[in-house]
């Protein structure tokens, strides 16, 4: 959950306060955020006070986490800061509070019971379409043009020539969004993917629809639309019903303008930009669950050609020995396979190649990351990879959780990165500059407990955050 | 040296978490809730376990829930409804009034809601004054096998879709392996599921029960599911020993009218999630187990040293009830160290009981 | 009276860190504050990716691989 969170999460900690109050007067908006940003024990605490009538004093909370779990509640407490749905008071007897803020608790707690009279979760269309719209139809339509997408950033020349006849075109807004998200350069008249594309083609497809919304609203401010509305019709399609159709006269232009920009994504679904209906597909209903909770029949399907939907729709078997033997003649995954991999056969219905060195360094100089690679064939494995793997090799690894991937190449990857990744660099402030033990000390120990604090030194009385606003913040009120 | 090495490099790969199937038993035994008109109705507290219900489907995209009434005379599934059929009607009925009111709340919570009161209002219609009569318990023990049933196929289906152990693996080699998929050391990966009893009912009246009941909390103890016991009113020392065995929750409630809020404090974390948090534990746990002839509850009984059956008074004939075995039963209410020995034990009105656990009072039987 | 400075917080073996070390001593303009342990020393933000090539390219140099063998 935590890692395919990080981008929305980091964008939505930029926006301002008054924006967090206007997207919070949804209930929508706040299910999502609720459902999608927040670690286990952030929900936990968020539910545990929207019925509580009085705050909650902050020693009660401590009390509550185990001593060993502090970091898991100081992280949990500071994001819940930053997106602005936890705010600590000092209460009347002068003890420190928490309490859940205001438009967000209502809104929650109409999500929770249906009281609100906002409309917030879409409204159904009545009138029947002429063509029933079936699932498997969606499904396809988001597939085909999500590989269009992708396609064109991967730019395998097997696509330009099948780009039209699947019909899935690929409108010059799609384009220049890439452009704009700087995941591919346009390099006079081809198109060249950039080291972030590389990332953003190995990620899964619920990250990337994330990482394209965010590059979208953020686009649409610089085009005059309003952030808040776009954000929130974005999290308002999430809860929508796959297969339904629902209404647009209830949408505000800019919201009706979103979604004909959606749709060149297969993100929703419209027989013609004038219909009155819209139809979410399965990549818009299932934003707000974690990347592989369940299984995607758009994903799914993206990897052997003509076997969409099936449960086990993996294709890529990896061998102890480093070679891969992967089912498929999607020219897609073919070389989005060839990124990390000497590529040695091609059959008709198969690709055999060896993970090398070379080849991994190669990938990770191109900006792809080891776990980028793992997590590709990790969602892409064989079905008889699972099913070998996590059967059997319970009972020999103790304590160990069976993996699907052989331990030695993913771990051989990982030690691939390694070798150039030999320092950690964590962006941040250093403060120092302290007259006595006693001045650094508090500030430090402050840091400590809103959890910023990445390194610090007594000798030296200096110590180093990520944030430098909260302690900045401590310092001036101490003064 | 290698400050930088892989190890901390492995905490960067996020596990996916596995999504929790949270069931709800509710004890809608008709005698009980009458004695709770006055502090909490029962329409009042279904409406608080659905709010209850929705957090928990908030919390996950792929949490699943499923409710089970354990009424007087049966256990009747509340949701999901067992045919699907009766699912697409709800679905077409709803359509058809297309009231926009119902746009706001969010599909799934709708769905849960509109089919758990529907089921409970059937349920409750369908109930007559006659299989009320003389029957002042709830069928906690066939809820809790339904239950059980459900967990076990989703957990089965759920382990299928995303490539564990599958499906032939755990029928090759039966119950070991069976065993296993639950008890494997990725716990995270594996479907979370736990059963929380909403208990209105008294033990004293559910004592014939014993036997199934507490076959299905070793099941659950087996399968690692928790059972969360929220007592509302009556005494229930089963369900204690439930929560104890299982390592759920109990929590009985002084004040009902705070249901909600005892919901989402204390019942609404999962098993992962718990493992940061302090969790209300009880320590004076009552062990009493109910005798296999007259359904008893009992401090000091007799059992049975072939099959450990329990029994209140030496059975007659000295012949167990439930194996058959001729018991040596000899004058039992003589001081043990006045016995000559005997090849078959027998407890002594004095001894203490089975566990040596605390004793809570005792209780007299009716 | 405190300060606060920008930078990166560099965490490494003490062998890359005596590397940093040597590459700043030419120019100055890598370090802004050592911070005397084997591990730590915080950077300039911009210098972040050209120190990793030089790192990179000083490390192939120095380091002895394997032959990879492509032997089927």
């Amino acid at each position: 959950m935590a890692a395919s969170t990080s981008r929305p999460l980091e964008y939505l900690e930029g926006l301002p306060g008054t924006t967090f109050n206007k997207l919070y007067q949804q209930p929508s908006t706040a299910l999502a955020i609720f459902r999608r940003m927040l670690p286990d024990l952030a929900k936990c605490f968020v539910m545990a006070l929207l019925y509580l009538k009085d705050p909650l004093p902050m020693a009660d909370l401590e009390l509550w986490v185990n001593a060993e779990s502090r970091k898991q509640r100081d992280n949990a407490i500071s994001i819940l800061g930053r997106l602005h749905i936890l705010q600590s008071k000092l209460s009347d007897e002068k003890v420190r509070t928490y309490v859940v803020t205001d438009p967000f608790a209502t809104s929650l707690r109409q999500a929770l019971t249906g009281s609100a009279d906002t409309l917030s979760f879409g409204v159904l269309s009545n009138t029947p379409d002429e063509y029933k719209i079936s699932i498997d139809f969606l499904d396809d339509y988001a597939r085909r043009q999500w590989e269009a997408v992708l396609g064109y950033m991967v730019g395998t020349s097997a696509f330009e020539q099948r780009g039209p006849r699947d019909g899935a075109s690929l409108s010059e807004g799609v384009k220049q969004l890439l452009q704009a998200g700087h995941l591919v350069e346009l390099r006079g008249r081809s198109v060249d993917i950039t080291k972030d594309g590389f990332g953003f083609v190995l990620q899964d497809v619920n990250t990337q629809v994330w990482h394209i919304l965010i590059l979208y609203v953020q686009t649409a401010e610089a085009i005059g639309m309003d952030s808040v509305e776009v954000l929130s019709f974005l999290f308002l399609l999430s809860s929508l019903e796959l297969g339904r159709s629902y209404e647009k006269k209830h949408l505000t232009p800019d919201q009706v303008r979103t979604l004909s920009g959606l749709a060149d994504f297969g993100i929703v679904y419209q027989e013609s930009p004038e219909a009155t209906q819209f139809y979410p597909t399965r990549l818009a209903t299932t934003l707000t669950s974690d990347s592989s909770a369940l299984s995607n029949p758009v994903t799914g399907s993206m990897g052997p050609a003509g076997q969409p939907g099936s449960s086990g729709s993996g294709f890529i078997i990896i061998e102890t020995n480093y070679r891969l033997y992967a089912y498929t003649s999607s020219p897609l995954q073919i070389s989005l396979i060839s990124l990390f991999t000497n590529l040695k056969y091609r059959f008709p219905n198969l690709v055999t190649g060896k993970v090398t060195r070379q080849s991994v360094r190669r990938a990770i100089e191109m900006g792809i990351t080891a776990d980028q690679i793992i997590s590709y064939l990790l969602t892409h494995a064989h079905p008889q990879m699972r099913k070998h793997n996590a059967g059997h090799s319970t009972s020999n690894t103790g304590g160990v959780p069976p993996s699907v991937l052989p331990p030695t190449v993913t771990d051989q990857i990982r030690l691939w990165q390694l070798e150039r990744d030999r320092l950690r660099a964590t962006a941040g402030f250093l403060f120092k500059d302290f007259t006595n033990f006693a001045e650094y000390q508090a500030p430090c120990q402050y840091a400590a407990e809103v959890g910023v604090l990445v390194w610090k030194s007594d000798r030296k009385r200096m110590f180093f955050v990520t944030r430098h606003e909260q302690v900045a913040a401590f310092l001036k009120n101490r003064k | 040296m290698n400050s930088v090495d892989a190890s901390e490099h492995y905490e960067l790969g996020a596990i996916d978490l596995a999504p929790s199937l949270l069931t709800v038993v509710i004890d809608t035994n008709p005698h009980a809730w009458a004695a709770l008109e006055d502090s909490l109705p029962l329409s009042k507290a279904v409406a608080n376990i659905l709010v209850f219900i929705n957090a928990h489907l908030a919390c996950n995209y792929a949490n699943e829930v499923a409710v089970v009434a354990s009424h007087s005379q049966k256990a009747a599934w509340l949701y999901p409804v067992p045919n699907s059929t009766s699912d697409r009607e709800g679905d077409i009925t709803m359509n058809a009034n297309g009231a926009p009111a119902q746009m706001n709340k969010y599909r799934p919570f709708r769905v849960v809601e509109e089919q758990v009161t529907r089921r409970l209002k059937d349920l409750m219609d369908s109930t007559s004054s006659d299989d009320l009569k003389g029957n002042t318990s709830t069928m906690l023990a066939g809820a809790l096998t339904l239950v059980l049933s459900h967990i076990n196929r989703r957990t089965i289906a759920w382990a299928e879709e995303h490539g564990g152990a599958s499906l032939e693996d755990a029928a090759d080699s039966g119950a070991g392996s069976g065993a296993n998929r639950y008890s494997a050391s990725n716990d995270d990966e594996r479907l979370q599921s736990r059963i929380l009893i909403v208990s209105v009912s008294g033990s004293s009246d559910s004592a014939h029960q014993y036997i199934p009941v507490m076959n299905s909390i070793f099941a659950c103890q087996r399968l690692q599911i928790p059972i969360d016991v929220c007592k509302l009113s009556g005494d229930a020392v089963f369900l204690q020993q439930a929560c104890d065995a299982t390592k759920g929750i109990y929590m009985a409630l002084s004040e009902p009218r705070g249901l909600l809020q005892y919901l989402m404090m204390a019942f609404l974390p999962d098993q992962r999630s718990r493992r940061h948090l302090v969790l209300p534990t009880r320590e004076d746990v009552d062990f009493r187990a109910a005798c296999f002839c007259h359904r008893r509850v009992v401090n000091i009984g007799f059992v049975c040293s072939i099959c450990l059956s329990i029994f209140c008074e030496a059975p007659p004939g000295g012949a167990c009830l439930t194996c058959g075995t001729e018991l040596d039963i000899g004058e039992y209410d003589v001081k043990p160290a006045l016995m000559k020995r005997k090849k078959k034990k027998k407890k002594p009105a004095n001894g203490t009981s089975a566990a040596g656990t605390p004793v809570s009072t005792p209780t007299p039987g009716p | 009276m405190p300060r606060a400075v920008r930078g990166l917080l560099i965490e490494c073996d003490p062998s890359i860190k005596s590397m940093i070390l040597k590459y700043d001593e030419e120019r100055h303009d890598y370090i802004v504050e050592d911070l005397d342990d084997e591990h730590h020393l915080v950077i300039k933000e911009s210098q972040l990716q050209g120190l990793k090539a030089r790192l990179d390219q000083d490390l192939d140099e120095k380091i002895m691989q394997l032959d990879e063998s492509e032997s089927e």
